[in-house]
Parts: structure tokens; C-alpha cells; sequence
């Protein structure tokens, strides 16, 4: 019974709350303090936003306490400051105090109450907006136009009395710029402005701050137009541009006088002069002859092979009356050509133009390309085809005589053996030498003879063919130049005499040709002096001559011992060795020391450590 | 030998030159101590020493603001430490001017010493707040260093307001009034809550009183440099 009684009432209960709710009404929602403000450090007001209303009329009330009171107050002013807002004024206002500010909403149905907010007014200054924003152009006579921006302090702040210390910011902007400008202006109530586009309007705002609280709203813009003959030019900018033109002007003359030679190498690189390698340039010291000498190449022709003409030659002096007698010759009956002399060499012979060692006598003594002797491949040069053995003239030769294989160089001529076939790759280019060189020299022969040539010097070009290697190789080679010469022996005979001819002429060249090498390294030297002979031009004295033309070996890298070869035509034992080269062979063998050259007296210079090589003009002498 | 001497001649007159330029300059760089401490009649301007004085105030409250505002975000977030804060300062005892009216009828001898009061009472606070600051798990840089900075800026405060009391009020025995802080124990309690409630409370009350002195003293120099238009 009771029962029914309790559920009776809970369901009558329910029915109530229900038609209220069908009727809408209900207590109100919970309002919400959302914003408390002090625009002066003095006064502050609190806002409100209420919550639902529930569908009845509410009422909201504000109540507050402060900090060490327990007396609670209510909103002294609900007016002033707008609807759902309270507003302390001075006398409610206690700064450094925490204020317990609560909201009630009240309705017929009900009431509801605000969380508490804890507000210290010290802490919510927001001031209004500064005021009187005025804006003027100044334009003075003597000084640059300008914008001049006033304002004055929001009127409620104290500013005065030290209460508030108020800090300013202006923004401005054309008026159809998209940016501001903005520009801090500290505790100054005034700005100018310098930089302005004339012809434009400009808006202009401010807006402050208090030392210790937050940014006021903007005030609202004043706006200036700027008119078309505002003249922004300045001076300084035109001062500032000679200056800085000035300073650049002065650096690049400065940088021109200092850097101005390699400036201007490096923009018009001067010409390389001709290098000549194993031009000693010692050797045109106070020797106006040899300069001019060296001067002599420009009759050189203008050729790509002037290179090749640097011909590194083995000097050969053929003291007195010897001649290298060859091994056998077919075509070269062994007779040595005698070169006339030619005007004094002053060249070294080495690089110099006017060395033609093959072509003419220049210095008496031997000369000798040492290089080539001073290795194990200089032997392979000093196989060669064909060798130039000028004939020492003169006394000289008999100094020579205590040396044989003393190739001397009489007078001041200097023999040298071209190098024409160096086997080897190192000295492949005395091999272009040669061949250019006879070609040069061949200007006259017999086309098929520089074919020949060249065929020869092609294959002694490979560089597989070492004497030590391809020894068979290069005497077959050389059989096959010989036979090439014998099919053409007229030709052939002509060619390299005929190459000589001109020159052997005017500077008489005797020619060793390597005929073979045999196995055990020894060289065998034809000497082309039938050619020679031929010609009526000859002063060799065969019968004396005393000719090494086999190398037997080469000794302590710098010695090549070269052998008599019996079967030669003018055979002599010749058996005084060399300086320092004893003689151990045989046959006599006479060590080429290219050291031991006596240093003649001549103009000629001995090179005997570096690369010796003719100029090219060289050999183009007896062609002037 | 003649450049060198030019030269050295040269340096010498500069040498005097910038000497005689600092001594110009030094009356109003607000940083070189002109008057050592304890001499009696030192020329520094009241003006000076004024502006001095509120750059260091404003200085102090800047960096009790930032401090405490970091202290609420690491470690005060829900904890509700504002509504257990009321009426907790130690500084309370000391009766202070709580709005402009009342502050400037206050006599500026008065306010002074009101100043020197509130700034002697945190001598000891702010001491013992480094020291338990650098004890704190993870010792907050942001905090404690804006902690020492404090300590030693309030420092030089203090000596500032003392000299411009010798000037304003020369000769006046003062009778050294400032407010115990008693809160020691509890920034060195066990239970965390306990502790971090007490440093926010400290904090709190840093804040506060550092921007009262602030305010104080700017009214002061309006008031007494400035002739009240600043």
C-alpha cells in the first residue's frame, strides 16, 4: 500500500516535471563571466554571458567578495557598462586585491550560479584607444619633407601622475596598399615620417599599451593625401652614389696598377716563343754569333715538322783521315766522305739552329749524343741506318785519334749520327727526326727513296725492335733497307747521299749506316761513302781511316764499345780505348766515352749530360 | 722612428680624448655607479637615481611575471592553487596604499619607506626561493635563473632606494620595518601538493608586490622629479 503510495507520488512528480518541459521552461542555464577589463588601472568592469533562460524571464545578479573580506557585495553598476556587465568604479576598486566575482541566474523555475573568477585588476589593464590623431605634411625649406603624426593619451589614463606609463605603436599605409607599416614610437605622443610615395593617400593608425597590461584597439584612421610634387629626392642619395662610384672607380685602378701586366697576359696571353728542347740558352750567353745563330731559324720553313727536325745525334768526329769503315757494303764501297768545312759552328750542335752536325763541320770536337749512350736504350739509338760521320778536318782529328770510336767532329763541325730509328718509344721522336730530317734533305731525291725511307724508319719505329731484343729483327730490317736500296740503289744511293749532297757540299757529312746488329749488341756501320765517293768531293783518306762500325757492347751505361769489324774495308786495329773505357774486346773494340771528348777549343760545345739536338735551320743551312 | 712617435702621440690624445668623453657620459649612463657607497655628498641627481630605480623595478615585476606564468603552466595547471591563495601573502601586515587615490595622499616619505619595507621583507624569500628552486625535480631553468636574477636585482634596488632616501631625506634615522617570511618549511615539504602550493604562493606574492613597488615608485618620480607631469 505504501508502495503504490510512493510510486504514486514519484509518478505525479514526474508528470509535473514533465508538462514543465512541454511548456519549455526550466531554470536558467549557467551564466559565464568571460571578460573582465580595466581601461585605467582605476575602474574595471566584468562581463557576462548568460546561459540558457530557460524560457522564463531571468534575473542575474552579480556578487563578489574580495580578498581578506568575507563580506560578499553585490554589483554596485550594472548600467554603465552595457547589458550582462558589472562595473566597479573607483570606490569599488582596489588594486593588488583578488576580487571572487559570481553570477547568478535566477527564474521562476529556478537559479543557477557562475563559477567563480578570481580577478586582480592589476592584471587586466587594457586601455582605450589614444586620441586626436592628427596628421600634417611639413615640408621646410632646407631640410627633407615629412609626414608629422600627433596623438594624445586615451582620456581616462593618468598619465601624469606616473599612475600609467603608456607606450605608443603607429601603422600606416597607402590606401590601397594591402600592408601596414608599422612603427613602435615609444612614450613620445608624435612621429614623422620621411619615406611617403607622393601622389597617394595614406591612412594612418595608433594604438598604446600600458607598462604592464595589454594592447588597446586601434584608433579609428585618419587619412592624408600625400601631393604629387612632394620631392622625396635627397642629396645624400646622389652624394652617397658619387661616393660609392668614386671608391669602386679608385679600387679598379688600383687593382689595374698593381695586377695590370697579369691582367693583361691574362686577357691577351702573350705568344709562346719557340721551344726548343735541349736548347741550352746558357749557350747564347755573350756569343752574338751563336744568337745569331739561333736566330737563324726563322729561314726555317714553317712546317709542322719542325720538331721533327730536333734531331738528337751522336756526334761523330772522324779524326783526320778515318772513316768508319763499314762491315761490308755492297753499295758503299767504304769510302768516307770528308766534309768540306762550313763557317765555324759557334752552335753547340746541341738544339741550336746552326748545329748542322750532319751536314757541316763545326766544331773539332767529338761530339756525342750521350744521351743516347747513357742507357741501355742508347744503344738502341746508336743503331741507326744511317749515321753521319763528318770528316774531321784539321789537326783536330789527330786528337781524335786516340779515340776511337772517336767520332769527331772536326773543326767545328760537328758529326753527329741522326738518330733515325730509335727502336725504342723513348726516343721515337729522334726517328720522326730522322725521317723528316731526310726527307728535308731529300728534297730533290727520288720519291721512292723517301718512300723507302720512311719504310725503313717506319719499321725501326717499332718500338719492339730493340737491339737487344730484335736484333736478327733489325738486321733483317736493315737487309731489306739495303735491299730496298739496292732496288733502287740509284735512288737509294742518291738518297741519303743526295739528301747529303747539297749538304755534304757545303758541309760534307759522312754517313754510318748501321748495316746490322748482331746478336751480342754489336753494331754494324755501313758508311755510305760510296754516294760520297761518287761525287769528286770526298778528301777521306780510306786508307787510314780507322773505322768502328760494330758495337760490341755498351759498358757502365755510358760507354759503347764499339768494334772494328774485320771486314771492313780500311781495317785498323785501332787499340787505344777510350778515356776511361778499357778495352776488353776482341777485336779491339774502342769504347765510346762520350765523356772523354775532348772539349775542343772550337766554338763547339760538348753537351754531354742533357738531350743534344740539332736545330732544324741546321740542317736547312746548306739549302740557303 | 718619427711615425712611431706621431703614432704613440696620436693614441695618447685619443687615450684623453675618450677619457674625457666617458666622464662627460657617465653622469647619464644609468649603469656606471658614479657615488660609491657611503659617500656623503655625492652629486648623482635625484633624477637619476629615480630613473634608475624604475628600471630596476619594472625589470623585477617583468621577471616575476614571466616566472610565475611559467610556474602556472608547468606545474599549477587543475590544481586549483588560486582559490587556496587568498590572503596568504607574508607582505599583507605591512599596510600599503591599494589604489591611486590612496597612494598619492600618501607622503612621499612615507611611500618610500613603505618601498623599502615591502623590499626588505623579500631579502629573505627570495634567497631561500633559489635555493629550493634549484632542488626542485627537473629544476626549471625559465624559473630558477629568472629566481637568482631577481634576487640580485632587488638587491641593487634596495641600495638604490636607500641612496635616494639619503637624498630625499637626509638624515632621517629610519626605523627598518619590514614583514618576517615564515614560509620556509612549507617550500621544503615532503607531499608534493604541499610544496608546489607553497612555491605558487611565493610566486604569486612576488608578483604582486613587485609590481606595487613598481607602481609606487614611478608615482614617486612623477611626483617629486617630474613635479607630477610626467
Amino acid at each position: 500500500m505504501k508502495e503504490n503510495v510512493a510510486s504514486t507520488v514519484v509518478f505525479i512528480l514526474l508528470l509535473f516535471l514533465n508538462t514543465n518541459l512541454l511548456n519549455g521552461q526550466s531554470p536558467p542555464g549557467k551564466p559565464e563571466i568571460f571578460k573582465c577589463r580595466s581601461p585605467e588601472k582605476e575602474t574595471f568592469t566584468c562581463w557576462w554571458k548568460p546561459g540558457a533562460d530557460g524560457g522564463l524571464p531571468t534575473n542575474y545578479t552579480l556578487t563578489y567578495h574580495k580578498e581578506g573580506e568575507t563580506f560578499t557585495h553585490e554589483c554596485p553598476d550594472y548600467k554603465t557598462s552595457g547589458p550582462n556587465s558589472c562595473y566597479f568604479n573607483k570606490k569599488h576598486t582596489s588594486i593588488w586585491t583578488i576580487y571572487i566575482i559570481t553570477v547568478n541566474a535566477t527564474n521562476q523555475m529556478g537559479s543557477s550560479s557562475s563559477d567563480p573568477r578570481y580577478v586582480d585588476v592589476t592584471y587586466i589593464v587594457e586601455p582605450d584607444p589614444p586620441v586626436n590623431l592628427t596628421l600634417e605634411l611639413k615640408q621646410p625649406e632646407d631640410r627633407k619633407p615629412y609626414l608629422w603624426i600627433k596623438w594624445f593619451p586615451p582620456t581616462l589614463v593618468d598619465v601624469r601622475s606616473g599612475w600609467l606609463t603608456l607606450q605608443y605603436e603607429i601603422r600606416l599605409k597607402p590606401e590601397k596598399a594591402a600592408e601596414w607599416e608599422t612603427h613602435f614610437a615609444g612614450q613620445q605622443t608624435q612621429f614623422k615620417i620621411l619615406s611617403l610615395y607622393p601622389g597617394q593617400k595614406y591612412l594612418v593608425q595608433v594604438h598604446c599599451k600600458p607598462d604592464h597590461g595589454f594592447w588597446s584597439e586601434w584608433s579609428p584612421e585618419s587619412s592624408i593625401p600625400i601631393p604629387n610634387d612632394f620631392s622625396m629626392t635627397d642629396a645624400t642619395v646622389w652624394i652617397f652614389v658619387a661616393v660609392l662610384s668614386a671608391v669602386i672607380c679608385l679600387i679598379m685602378v688600383w687593382a689595374v696598377a698593381l695586377k695590370g701586366y697579369s691582367m693583361v697576359t691574362c686577357i691577351l696571353p702573350p705568344v709562346p716563343g719557340p721551344k726548343i728542347k735541349g736548347f741550352d740558352t746558357h749557350l747564347l750567353e755573350g756569343k752574338s754569333e751563336e744568337l745569331l745563330s739561333a736566330l737563324g731559324c726563322q729561314d726555317f720553313p714553317p712546317t709542322s715538322d719542325c720538331e721533327d727536325l730536333l734531331v738528337e745525334f751522336l756526334e761523330v768526329d772522324d779524326s783526320g783521315d778515318q772513316q768508319l769503315v763499314p762491315a761490308h757494303s755492297k753499295e758503299h764501297p767504304g769510302q768516307s766522305v770528308k766534309p768540306t768545312h762550313s763557317d765555324p759552328d759557334s752552335d753547340s750542335g746541341r738544339g741550336s739552329c746552326d748545329s748542322p752536325s750532319l751536314l757541316s763541320e763545326k766544331c773539332d770536337e767529338p761530339r756525342a749524343n750521350p744521351s743516347k749512350f747513357h742507357t741501355p736504350e742508347g744503344l738502341e739509338k746508336a743503331e741507326k741506318p744511317e749515321t753521319n760521320v763528318t770528316q774531321p778536318q784539321g789537326p783536330q782529328s789527330t786528337s781524335v785519334e786516340g779515340k776511337i770510336p772517336s767520332f769527331h767532329a772536326s773543326g767545328s763541325q760537328s758529326s753527329t749520327w741522326p738518330l733515325l730509328q730509335p727502336p725504342s718509344l723513348h726516343y721515337s721522336r729522334s726517328s720522326y727526326h730522322s725521317v723528316a730530317e731526310v726527307r728535308k734533305l731529300g728534297l730533290g731525291t727520288a720519291g721512292a727513296a723517301s718512300t723507302l725511307l720512311d719504310k725503313t724508319d717506319t719499321r725501326a719505329l717499332k718500338p719492339s725492335q730493340t737491339i737487344e731484343t730484335g736484333g736478327e729483327g733489325k738486321a733483317a730490317e736493315h737487309r731489306e733497307s739495303e735491299s730496298f736500296r739496292s732496288k733502287t740503289d740509284q735512288d737509294a744511293a742518291r738518297l741519303l747521299p743526295q739528301d747529303k749532297t747539297p749538304l755534304t757540299s757545303a758541309k760534307p757529312l759522312e754517313y754510318v749506316e748501321i748495316h746490322k746488329v748482331s746478336k751480342d749488341g754489336a753494331l754494324a756501320l755501313l758508311p755510305k761513302q760510296n754516294e760520297n765517293s761518287s761525287r769528286a768531293e770526298k778528301t777521306s783518306t780510306p786508307e787510314t781511316s780507322k773505322e768502328y762500325s760494330k758495337v760490341s757492347r755498351v759498358m757502365d751505361s755510358d760507354i759503347l764499345v764499339l768494334v772494328q769489324d774485320r771486314r771492313a774495308q780500311n781495317l785498323a786495329p785501332f787499340e787505344e780505348p777510350a778515356k776511361e773505357a778499357p778495352p776488353s774486346l776482341p777485336q779491339n773494340p774502342a769504347a765510346v766515352d762520350l765523356a772523354s771528348f775532348p772539349v775542343a777549343p772550337s766554338n763547339c760545345r760538348l753537351q754531354l749530360g742533357g738531350l743534344d739536338y740539332l736545330h732544324p735551320t741546321g740542317f736547312m743551312h746548306p739549302f740557303q | 722612428m718619427d711615425n712611431k712617435g706621431s703614432s704613440q702621440k696620436a693614441g695618447s690624445l685619443l687615450l684623453l680624448l675618450l677619457l674625457v668623453s666617458n666622464l662627460l657620459l657617465c653622469k647619464s649612463v644609468a649603469s656606471l655607479p658614479i657615488c660609491p657607497s657611503g659617500a656623503v655628498n655625492c652629486q648623482v641627481s635625484l633624477r637619476d637615481l629615480f630613473d634608475r630605480a624604475v628600471i630596476l623595478s619594472h625589470y623585477i615585476h617583468n621577471l616575476s611575471s614571466e616566472m610565475f606564468n611559467e610556474f602556472d603552466k608547468r606545474y599549477a595547471q587543475g590544481r586549483g592553487f588560486i582559490t587556496k591563495a587568498i590572503n596568504s601573502c607574508h607582505t599583507s601586515s605591512l599596510s600599503t596604499p591599494e589604489d591611486k587615490e590612496q597612494a598619492q595622499q600618501v607622503h612621499h616619505e612615507v611611500l618610500l619607506s613603505m618601498i623599502l619595507g615591502v623590499l626588505r621583507s623579500w631579502n629573505d624569500p627570495l634567497y631561500h626561493l633559489v635555493t629550493e628552486v634549484r632542488g626542485m625535480q627537473e629544476a626549471p631553468d625559465a624559473i630558477l635563473s629568472r629566481a637568482i636574477e631577481i634576487e640580485e636585482q632587488n638587491k641593487r634596488l634596495l641600495e638604490g632606494m636607500e641612496k635616494i632616501v639619503g637624498q630625499v631625506h637626509p638624515g632621517v634615522k629610519e626605523n627598518e620595518v619590514y614583514s618576517v617570511w615564515s614560509g620556509l618549511p612549507s617550500l621544503q615539504m615532503a607531499d608534493e601538493d604541499t610544496r608546489l602550493f607553497a612555491f605558487y604562493n611565493l610566486l604569486h606574492c612576488l608578483r604582486r608586490d613587485s609590481h606595487k613597488i613598481d607602481s609606487y615608485l614611478k608615482l614617486l618620480k612623477c611626483r617629486i622629479v617630474y613635479d607630477s607631469n610626467c
